[in-house]
């Protein structure tokens, strides 16, 4: 993981509280823009699956995300991830997907970690 | 990142230049922070990403807009790099030849604009991307098959503004484009092709019109911006066949281009078939770490250790029949006996037939991105370019141009990777350069590489159909019959419609007056 990546991520799982939405609005935008490399059986499952095991192979599972942490990866890219310009994803629906993915989700008691 | 204004360009009429621009797109869609200027760089850069960085980016959402973007533009002379997606991954990507330029971004002009099953075309603007368009026509039952390139997060026209390729039989994507709108750089609007009548009926249906046939001159080129195509599309068939096959042995690949290419002349085989390394496999499904840590290219040993594990070939292979169900048996029998003259291998077969799902082995292709996995063969921030020439369909020539290539990438250190397509009368090699961006010794000794690939190619008669932005000058100076002619025909042109050369300077070598570095004469290479 790059270096500002974590300090990032140390910084903001530092204020980070609970996320709770029923049905986060973020979820048809998610699927739509990202659902064709992250969706079961896409390249960012296969690729998230090497890196970070088969338990965080799918990112909108994933229990251990904060949101500038996802917004960092999405307009500045990640390994085989290119980056998200604003026209194609203006920042409002990066804020929804963000927020999606962060949801507290089914099971979770943990909170986030950060990403080894 | 820091902001990086065209050469010459006085920074107080740039602000007032941005500003008008904000007055026609509005604010939200004028992009000028240090985020969206990190965002339009070339990811994959095999150096330094700003020798290639815009300054800013706007995102017109019609003809309109984009008509007075431009005239602004020629009002303070500030130049525009126009991107359709910006999904060129491998040649730039999103970002501009020249650097300070301002990213003409068209990813909001989505709209289909008309689909035809029953002519087989359709009608897009340049945002169109191919999950987009697959989207529709299957959500909508349309029998109309894409032709989709390896990555297909791009967008429709713009790849085939880019000369993309697929294995298909449409897949020689530029043919396909059928009628253009296109703003002039001067702002001005035209139509080529018959619709270039008003209330045209057939544009989007012959190609040619009346008197001289522009589309092809806007493809690969810097003479206007594309805000709508007539592209065609391959209507559904009865059946297909899928054969595979894998060689053994690098010296396969002569007879196997000799077999085929008597089958697509004659057209029982229509559409390109790509015949890749094992590097093809290994690098989307694994690390080189994994196979190998030692300096150089990998050794042989390695090399079967990975075809071992895979179960693949030197070479890989697929072929793929389309049409009646007869037609489809009897050019399976076809391609099956000429191989068979050669190889006691037998094809791994697929059959589809109408109203059986699509699969990867049948049916109508789906778009993906699966290739983008391979830059992390390295590890690191991962990158590559492809260095692609077309050249003759003949075996001994495609051999002799294997072990060149191939003991270049040795004398540089790289992983040879490479496939060869059988386009009928010519081969593509597109030699795939991975390299981890993160290490300065292997970038610089990528770069190295391509020089020398770029002069092999050259002396041996061979020119690159496509190349990333940091070496148009470079390729487009090897095209030097009669003193750089077809060059100064180009910035003959480039002057006529651009005279201050605001559209894209540097496209394919071409910068006209106004902004060109050295005369074209002379060569342009770095």
């Amino acid at each position: 993981m790059h270096p500002f990546l974590i300090a990032i991520a140390i910084a903001a799982l530092a204020a980070a509280g609970p996320a709770f939405a029923a049905e986060p609005p973020g979820q048809e935008i998610f699927q739509r823009q990202c659902g064709m490399c992250h969706a079961e059986g896409g390249t960012g499952t296969f690729m998230l699956g090497r890196r970070l095991g088969p338990d965080n192979a799918l990112l909108a599972e994933r229990r251990n995300l904060i949101e500038p942490y996802v917004k960092r990866v999405v307009r500045y890219g990640l390994n085989s991830m290119p980056r998200f310009t604003r026209a194609e994803l203006p920042d409002a629906s990066l804020d929804a997907i963000a927020a999606y993915l962060v949801r507290a989700k089914p099971g979770a008691g943990d909170g986030p970690t950060i990403e080894k | 990142m820091r902001r990086i204004l065209p050469v010459g360009m006085n920074p107080a009429a740039y602000t007032r230049a941005l500003n008008a621009f904000a007055g026609v797109v509005g604010k939200p869609w004028l992009f000028n922070t240090d985020e969206d200027r990190e965002t339009y760089l070339d990811i994959y850069a095999p150096g330094d990403e700003e020798r290639h960085a815009p300054s800013a980016a706007v995102a017109p959402a019609t003809t309109e807009e984009i008509q007075a973007l431009l005239r602004i533009a020629n009002e303070f002379k500030l130049p525009l790099w126009p991107i359709s997606r910006g999904k060129n991954m491998g040649y730039g990507g999103a970002a501009p030849v020249m650097a300070g330029a301002v990213v003409l971004d068209l990813s909001r002009m989505t709209r289909i604009l008309d689909v035809d099953p029953k002519l087989g075309y359709c009608e897009l603007e340049p945002g169109v991307g191919f999950f987009q368009l697959h989207e529709y026509l299957t959500a909508n039952k349309i029998p109309l098959w894409l032709s989709i390139p390896g990555n297909a997060w791009g967008s429709v026209i713009g790849n085939a503004l880019e000369r993309g390729f697929a294995a298909s039989p449409y897949g020689e994507h530029s043919s396909n484009l059928c009628g253009l709108e296109v703003v002039l750089p001067t702002g001005d609007l035209v139509r080529t092709g018959m619709g270039a009548m008003k209330g045209a009926k057939a544009g989007p249906l012959f190609k040619f019109g009346f008197g001289p046939s522009w589309d092809q001159l806007f493809v690969q080129s810097n003479f206007g911006v594309v805000t709508r195509a007539g592209v065609w599309l391959m209507p559904e068939p009865e059946a297909t066949a899928t054969l595979s096959m894998g060689l053994p042995n690098p010296e396969d690949l002569g007879w196997a281009i000799d077999v085929l290419t008597p089958l697509r002349l004659n057209r029982t085989i229509e559409q390109s078939v790509g015949i890749a390394s094992y590097m093809g496999t290994a690098t989307v499904s694994s690390q080189r770490s994994e196979w190998y840590d030692g300096p150089g290219a990998m050794p042989d040993s390695v090399v079967q250790a990975i075809l071992k594990k895979y179960d693949i070939g030197w070479w890989n292979f697929s072929v793929r029949l389309y049409g009646g169900e007869g037609a489809v048996a009897a050019n399976r029998r076809t391609v099956e006996d000429a191989f068979a003259k050669h190889t006691r291998r037998e094809f791994r077969a697929s059959t589809w037939t109408k109203g059986q799902p699509s699969t990867p082995r049948g049916g109508a292709p789906s778009p993906g991105v699966f290739p983008l996995q391979v830059v992390n063969w390295h590890g690191g921030r991962g990158g590559h370019i492809g260095f692609s020439p077309a050249m003759p369909a003949d075996g001994k020539l495609v051999m002799e141009q294997f072990a060149r290539t191939r003991k270049r990438y040795a004398e540089f250190g790289q992983d040879y990777s490479a496939t060869f397509y059988q386009n009928t009368r010519h081969v593509t090699n597109v030699n795939l350069i991975i390299y981890n961006r993160d290490d300065e010794g292997q970038t610089g000794r990528v770069r190295g590489l391509f020089d020398a690939l770029v002069g092999d190619a050259h002396a041996n008669g061979y020119g690159e159909y496509r190349t990333h932005i940091s070496y148009m000058d470079k390729v487009a100076a090897t095209f030097d019959f009669n003193g750089h002619a077809l060059g100064r025909l180009n910035e003959k042109l480039k002057d006529a419609l651009d005279p201050n050369g605001v559209l894209a300077p540097g496209k394919s070598g071409i910068w006209g007056s106004a902004r060109r570095p050295r005369p074209p004469a002379k060569g342009r290479g770095k």
